[in-house]
């Protein structure tokens, strides 16, 4: 008896992509991310927040390439010059080209926001599954332990975190080099990039965390859930079947958004001199270390702002684009 | 009740404990020795001998060769004394640090905070009495915008843009009192962050209370539109407001680390960047928990209000 019915219901899953494909051939039917991404693109804010992020990303693969200048290139008969032919953006106090530096900036940025947000992304969905899955203990202490992070302010948490671990990492890294010579710890100036990461992601998990131990409890009580279930469908198959498919969408709106935030968080750390250092190119540091003659240079301090302004404001808008194509039942009930 | 407060005491206080111990754990694991930052400026004026014995003394003073446990501990003890060390540069009471900048960001803050409510509820009204019209988008637009924006990107823009730009204002620096045209531009900035937050907020709440019934009966008996609105709609729309008064603390507390030096304010903010640029731990230590405990206070205290302004809250 149980047996014919599980029997039907794997039918019952295979059958439809049997059908779809004669319906596909008739282009009749839409898919939902086909659905998804023409909703996106009839938004014109999102295309404009797609394009940035998308030029963004180009920028950071191939800027050392686009960029006329190092980002170290000193030009010292050019110091703090308007811009000019030569220099597009002008030069800095010390004589660097402002717009390759902003071309390495980027590199950073994207950097950054993409590593810290795929992290914490992991990070939130083990916790959040371990919520959702683990039982009324697992989920107390992981809604305890997203207290504690959260009732410390981010941009706090992250700051101590790399200021607490930088050095540490850094001498075991100087020492795993003296011991082995492995070539990959001769230069550390990337364990700055590292150490962000870290702090970043450590902040940034409880929103994923949240989110996807919301979405199990919300969905466990749909009906095609229900029935799933009732056919004695197992809960790894649901799991994977349906509710990764359904948490998703609002799962990929979160982490766009976390792109702009990590970005910021980044910038606002080596704004306090303890994320990316100089002379390594962050919009922060440069924002910081032009902030004083804001005065006399202001170009100085501008094009590193509005550039990060640009960016940050493109993917918002992208996200915001991208929740009303893959939620569109959040923004019609409204 | 009693119950109720009880139990939001009792997640309150191990929260509290957790922090302080995060904070401590991670000041410890670093090898920043904060003796070699305090003798650099030392440097030459004494002989080998007299500087290891001062090291040594510093040392002991601040307890930084015993255990872990022990460390962890006396700093508890400290603590509930209201002791919060010596910061390194410069050998001044931490606590006194803030007990005296405090005043300063408390009245720009509470001038931040209010007119985040008196802006952000009917702006976040409007636009859901307007909903889907140009006037919602722009209001939500620009609020987006304005989320996107960091203090640190915005103050120099501005400050570019009304000083250099259009020369409508002379460079506002330091801190005469609250009230003086200086502090004008640093708290629409500060504004700013939390502003967002509470538009949204207050749209949500007053679109979903303009589908309930006694919004349709008040509709449908001929009340004047404004009169819905302040009588039956912000009265019940403004409650779940209330719960984002720990997010705009949050922001204010965040946005004058930025703010304070830029505009030369004698600020809290002022003390944790200059904290974290001299790598000064007791300083850290104490900023992170002040704030942190300011947070924790402001969310019980919404938690524990909360039953008052609405009575449908089950307390359990």
């Amino acid at each position: 008896m149980k047996q014919s019915i599980s029997l039907t219901a794997q039918t019952d899953t295979t059958q439809p992509g049997a059908i779809r494909e004669p319906l596909t051939m008739a282009s009749r039917e839409r898919s939902l991310w086909g659905d998804a991404m023409r909703r996106l693109v009839r938004n014109r804010l999102s295309v404009v927040g797609l394009s940035i992020t998308l030029l963004l990303l180009f920028v950071a693969c191939f800027g050392p390439w686009l960029a006329p200048y190092s980002y170290t290139e000193q030009d010292l008969m050019h110091v703090a010059q308007m811009p000019s032919a030569a220099h597009w953006l002008g030069t800095d106090e010390i004589g660097r080209d402002l717009f390759s530096r902003v071309l390495y900036g980027a590199r950073t940025a994207a950097l950054v926001s993409f590593f810290s947000t795929s992290v914490s992304m992991v990070i939130g969905l083990v916790m959040g599954a371990l919520a959702g899955y683990g039982g009324r203990w697992a989920d107390m202490i992981v809604g305890r332990l997203i207290d504690v992070v959260m009732s410390i302010p981010g941009l706090l948490m992250a700051a101590l975190i790399a200021v607490s671990l930088k050095e540490p990492i850094v001498s075991w890294a100087q020492r795993v080099y003296a011991d082995t010579g492995f070539p990959l710890f001769a230069d550390t100036t990337w364990l700055d990039l590292l150490v962000v990461f870290g702090g970043l992601a450590f902040i940034q998990w409880p929103g994923y965390a949240r989110l996807i131990r919301g979405q199990i409890f919300a969905l466990r009580e749909e009906q095609y859930v229900q029935a799933a279930k009732s056919i004695g469908v197992s809960e790894m198959k649901i799991a994977v079947r349906h509710l990764l498919p359904n948490a998703l969408g609002p799962v990929i709106v979160a982490m766009t958004f976390s792109l702009s935030s990590a970005m910021v968080a980044e910038s606002a750390l080596s704004y306090l001199g303890i994320g990316i250092k100089p002379p390594q190119a962050s919009w922060g540091n440069m924002i910081a270390s032009n902030i004083g003659s804001w005065s006399y240079r202001p170009w100085l301090v501008a094009v590193p702002s509005i550039t990060l302004a640009i960016v940050t404001l493109g993917i918002n808008f992208l996200g915001d684009g991208l929740n009303d194509a893959l939620n569109p039942k959040s923004s019609k009930s409204i | 009740m009693l119950k109720y407060t009880l139990g939001r005491l009792a997640i309150a206080v191990p929260t509290f404990l957790a922090v302080l111990f995060i904070t401590f754990l991670l000041t410890t694991l670093s090898p920043f020795d904060p003796v070699t930052i305090m003798m650099q400026q030392y440097e030459g004026t004494l002989d080998g001998m007299q500087q290891k014995e001062l090291v040594q003394r510093i040392r002991n003073q601040y307890g930084l060769d015993d255990s872990f446990a022990v460390q962890f501990t006396k700093y508890l003890q400290r603590l509930a004394q209201g002791d919060l060390g010596i910061s390194v540069t410069g050998q001044r009471d931490v606590l006194r640090m803030i007990v005296k900048t405090f005043p300063v960001s408390f009245q720009m803050g509470l001038a931040g905070a209010l007119l985040t409510a008196l802006i952000g509820i009917p702006l976040g009204a409007i636009a859901a009495l307007k909903q889907n019209t140009w006037i919602d988008y722009t209001i939500v637009g620009t609020s987006l915008t304005f989320r996107s924006l960091p203090v640190f990107v915005l103050a120099p823009l501005l400050l570019v843009l009304f000083v250099l730009i259009l020369g409508i204002m002379k460079v506002p620096r330091g801190w005469d009192g609250l009230f003086q045209t200086k502090t004008i531009l640093p708290i629409a900035i500060l504004m700013l962050g939390p502003l967002p937050v509470v538009i949204r907020q207050t749209r949500q709440a007053v679109l979903e209370i303009f589908s309930q019934d006694y919004v349709r009966t008040a509709k449908m008996k001929g009340l004047k539109m404004w009169r819905i609105v302040v009588r039956h709609i912000l009265r019940n729309a403004l409650i779940p407001v209330v719960t984002t008064l720990g997010f705009v603390i949050e922001g204010l507390i965040i946005g004058s680390i930025f703010l304070d030096n830029i505009f030369a304010i004698p600020g809290f903010g002022g003390v944790v960047e200059s904290a974290f640029r001299g790598f000064d731990y007791p300083v850290i230590m104490g900023v992170t928990m002040v704030t942190s405990l300011m947070i924790i206070l402001t969310n019980l205290m919404v938690d524990l209000i909360y039953p008052f302004l609405d009575p449908r809250i089950k307390l359990d």
